[in-house]
């Protein structure tokens, strides 16, 4: 087709030129691996082994080899000549050798630096040699000799550090100073410097004075080199570190006089251009350098001046940034969220009835009851509450913040479409998002005796016959939350608006203090004292069951602050009725043979004289002598007395009403008829323990008989003469024999024990003493 | 609620008793959230068997790593404590039911 007959063919579709070689022959995969003609011995020939490539290769391509890869200007060897090339360096190098070794910081490198040149000398190890490179091993060409400048500086970068601000103040201005000397136009020095210098330049400035050291004595060497081919960046930078030197050691440009003061003239427009151009940081200023010299006094002046201001705030950018990145953002979120939980928790514990209030409380009391520390305790308590509340208010104003922040998240995440479920590539069925945290909940089948068994509980409940342990420890956790309530209330009042005497109550009052009869109410039937008797049952009463806890017992007291007299006096007489079933009495009397009464039984009763008798005891002082005529008479008809006198507690309880009814009657101004009342009360009580005087006490030679004699003391001062005399002589014995041993005694307890007597026989009119 | 225990016994002497069985008594001088103890003018309870701790007068414990402390009898008002439980105990149940 081609007009002048060319072939038109592409050469793909010409196909593989037949002439050429290597496209017509078959491929010979085997070529040169056959043994067939092999008759020698070793398995691979070496002429074998050439596969015949290299002689197939058309030489004619290679027609544009030099175009391509470049012409070398001479032929390039096999041979290097590395000692030809070292050696013609190898001057400089000795000298920047010595300089280092003579550096005051290693003396040991110069050791270890002449151990590799002298292998011959083996050096005894006397300490292990700084672990320095070698600047011979590794000066190899004038581009790794800037290398070695910089390697010193670590150390001594770091003692100039202090004084680096000023030697650079010092240094501007003595090369500003100079500038004005001469203006040498080797500029395109330090263009093509600059680039070269910036990784030396973070340091030239500091090692500015060790640097002094080293290079004085290069100096005159130097002056040789440059007429060799010693590169011209190496020169300039040594020379230019020679340049601010010339400030602090004035004595060694005096060494070579001559030769440093050309030196110095000729390098400084060098340095100093370039010096200014960079801090420590390596950020150029704006004015470009070759400007500087361009610039007015003033000018220079300022520029100075903004310099030094800039090295200061970056040197102290530096300082303070030298801790940086040290937390990824991981880390910080992490902290974040801590901080974030704590805030939430310690705002929560602000609510009413919650953990702070009760600290608040504890630690009041506490203090109340600690009169060494009342005042600390006072003030930590209160200023940690104010305190918590300022805080607090901050923290609200931040947490308000964060609330209205995680609810825009929160309205964002929700308007944007979130997939429901996820199903990886490769995996079996779906991750469903939404059922992670709330998973279906097990179907629960409950067996048909339990729920049989909640009605039963439930009338149980109603009628408390139950008398189990759990049900009974319930029924005292429930009397406790009504009590707290109603001491919470009780603290609520203090909230409340001073009344005046004569002002009506307020709204507030009434509804405090209808709230208040509420919460009594609940805590009257908590206790259950209201429970009906059933004297036919042989269930204990529940109140009095639940009394046998120790708990309870301790609840009593408290309880009893928050009744009405009508409601004590009923306390009073649900007592007394089951005087004989109480645990404390029941387990009080004394087994024929044993001396103590078991340590649970003892703590119960002790439990018992302690919380429940004393409000009981100041009742009954107040009580009129009515009630006392009236319960003295149930327990004289429910009771048997006999059994309760050998007892401590119902000795107490004797006690109590017997000593309330004398100071009545010795008091006077009560009513004929209830004097006969209580006078036939007594004698009825009297009858019932005649001939068991004895049993009162306790076993024992040594036991506790305070009690028993505080007993006999107010029964003998209500006795007339015949009861009298029938006291003493039952108790005759125990007087004398309590008498004696009074005597041979130790002091205390001799002294305690005719104390104990002395009350007997002083509400008889007698005396210890007359007996002897 | 351990936590304002805790912190009622601030500037009292206290013998904390790690998990490791090491006993050390010291006032108490600052508790946090998550029961971290400080403690100064320390004491180790065995001396002899620890005697990495001879030269420490102050330590701050992990919280997690404390076994028990005890307490001096009388700092605690059992009674205030008691109610506190209840009302700890009666407001987790009442969260929970809610």
């Amino acid at each position: 087709m081609s007009f002048f007959g060319f072939d038109t063919s592409l050469p793909r579709d010409r196909g593989h030129p037949a002439m050429a070689p290597g496209f017509s022959q078959a491929t010979d995969h085997f070529a040169g691996l056959s043994n067939a003609d092999d008759d020698d011995d070793d398995g691979i020939d070496f002429e074998d082994t050439y596969d015949g490539l290299g002689d197939k290769l058309d030489e004619k391509d290679d027609a544009f080899n030099d175009e391509t890869f470049g012409a070398p200007e001479e032929a390039i060897g096999k041979d290097f000549d590395f000692h030809g090339a070292t050696a013609r360096v190898a001057d400089a190098m000795e000298e920047e050798h010595e300089v280092f070794n003579r550096s005051a910081r290693n003396q040991s490198v110069a050791r270890v630096a002449a151990a590799p040149t002298q292998p011959a000398r083996v050096e005894p190890p006397t300490h292990v040699p700084v672990l320095r490179p070698d600047m011979s091993l590794w000066g190899s060409g004038p581009a790794t000799t800037p290398q070695p400048e910089p390697q010193p500086d670590p150390t001594p970068v770091v003692p100039p550090v202090g004084r680096k601000i000023l030697s650079l103040e010092e240094v501007e201005a003595q090369i500003l100073a100079n500038n004005e000397q001469k203006h040498q136009s080797s500029f395109q020095q330090p263009p093509a410097q600059a680039h070269q210098l910036p990784p030396q330049h973070q340091h030239t400035p500091p090692i500015v004075t060790p640097q002094l050291h080293q290079y004085p004595p290069p100096q005159h060497d130097l002056h040789q080199l440059q007429s060799q081919q010693f590169p011209a960046r190496i020169q300039s930078m040594l020379q230019r570190n020679q340049t601010p030197p010339q400030v602090q050691h004035r004595q060694i440009p005096e060494q070579h006089p001559g030769g440093v003061p050309l030196q110095q003239q000729r390098m400084q427009p060098v340095a100093q251009p370039l010096h200014p151009s960079r801090n420590q940081y390596g950020m150029t200023n704006h004015v470009p350098t070759p400007q500087l010299q361009k610039m007015t006094e003033a000018e220079k002046a300022r520029f100075l001046e903004e310099e030094s201001k800039r090295l200061k705030r970056n040197h102290k950018i530096a300082q303070l940034a030298r801790y940086n990145g040290l937390m990824t953002p991981a880390d910080k979120n992490f902290i974040t969220r801590i901080q974030l939980q704590h805030l939430v928790s310690i705002n929560n514990a602000e609510d009413n009835a919650n953990e702070d209030f009760y600290y608040i409380v504890h630690s009041a009391i506490r203090a109340r009851t600690n009169p060494q520390q009342p005042l600390n305790q006072f003030a930590q308590t209160y200023l940690f509450r104010q305190s918590a509340r300022g805080r607090n208010r901050q923290q609200d104003n931040h947490l308000q913040r964060m609330e209205q922040q995680v609810q825009r998240a929160v309205a964002a995440a929700k308007a944007r479409p979130k997939a429901s479920q996820l199903v990886l590539e490769g995996s079996l069925g779906k991750i469903s998002f939404s059922n992670v945290k709330t998973p279906r909940p097990m179907l629960n089948i409950k067996k048909s005796d339990t729920s049989g068994g909640e009605p039963i509980r439930r009338t149980q409940r109603s009628t408390f016959s139950s008398a189990d342990r759990k049900s009974l420890l319930r029924a005292i956790e429930n009397v406790y939350d009504a009590l707290l309530e109603l001491e919470v209330h009780e603290r609520e009042r203090a909230k409340l608006p001073i009344l005046m005497p004569d002002q009506q109550p307020q709204q507030a009052h009434v509804e405090w203090s209808t709230r208040r009869d509420q919460l009594v109410a609940k805590l009257w039937k908590e206790t259950k004292i209201m429970e009906p008797i059933d004297p036919m049952s042989t269930a204990t009463h529940p109140f009095i069951a639940i009394l046998s806890y120790s708990k309870m017992k301790r609840a009593v007291q408290r309880i009893f602050r928050h009744l009405d007299p009508e409601q004590r006096v009923t306390v009073l007489t649900m007592i007394v009725v089951h005087l004989d079933i109480l645990d404390v009495v029941k387990h009080g009397v004394y087994l024929p043979d044993e001396t103590q009464l078991p340590s649970a039984v003892r703590e119960e009763i002790e439990m018992f004289a302690a919380s429940v008798l004393p409000p009981l005891l100041g009742y009954v002082y107040e009580a009129p002598l009515s009630i006392v005529i009236g319960l003295l008479g149930i327990l004289l008809e429910r009771v048997d007395v006999v059994a309760v006198s050998k007892t401590k507690i119902g000795l107490a309880f004797l006690t109590m009403f017997s000593s309330r009814a004398e100071i009545v009657k010795q008091a006077g101004g009560a009513p004929e008829n209830e004097l006969q009342q209580w006078q036939m009360m007594y004698d009825r009580l009297f009858d019932s323990l005649q001939g068991h005087w004895m049993e009162c006490f306790p076993p024992g030679m040594f036991v506790d008989d305070v009690y028993v004699w505080q007993f006999l003391a107010s029964i003998a001062v209500g006795a007339n003469m015949p009861q009298q005399q029938a006291l003493v002589s039952a108790v005759k014995d125990r007087v004398m024999e309590n008498v004696r041993a009074s005597k041979t005694l130790p002091p205390e307890l001799g002294a305690q024990k005719s104390a104990n007597v002395n009350l007997f026989m002083r509400a008889i009119g007698l005396d210890v003493e007359l007996l002897g | 609620m351990l936590f304002f225990l805790l912190q009622t016994l601030v500037d009292h002497e206290v013998t904390i008793e790690l998990k490791n069985d090491l006993s050390i008594r010291g006032t108490l001088k600052a508790v946090d959230q998550t029961l971290n103890i400080k403690l100064d003018d320390i004491m180790v309870l065995e001396e002899a068997k620890y005697p990495h701790l001879a030269a420490v007068r102050n330590v701050s414990i992990r919280g997690s790593v404390v076994r028990y402390v005890h307490l001096p009898a009388g700092t605690v008002d059992t009674a205030l404590l008691e109610d506190a439980t209840r009302r700890e105990a009666s407001n987790a149940a009442a969260a929970k039911g809610r």
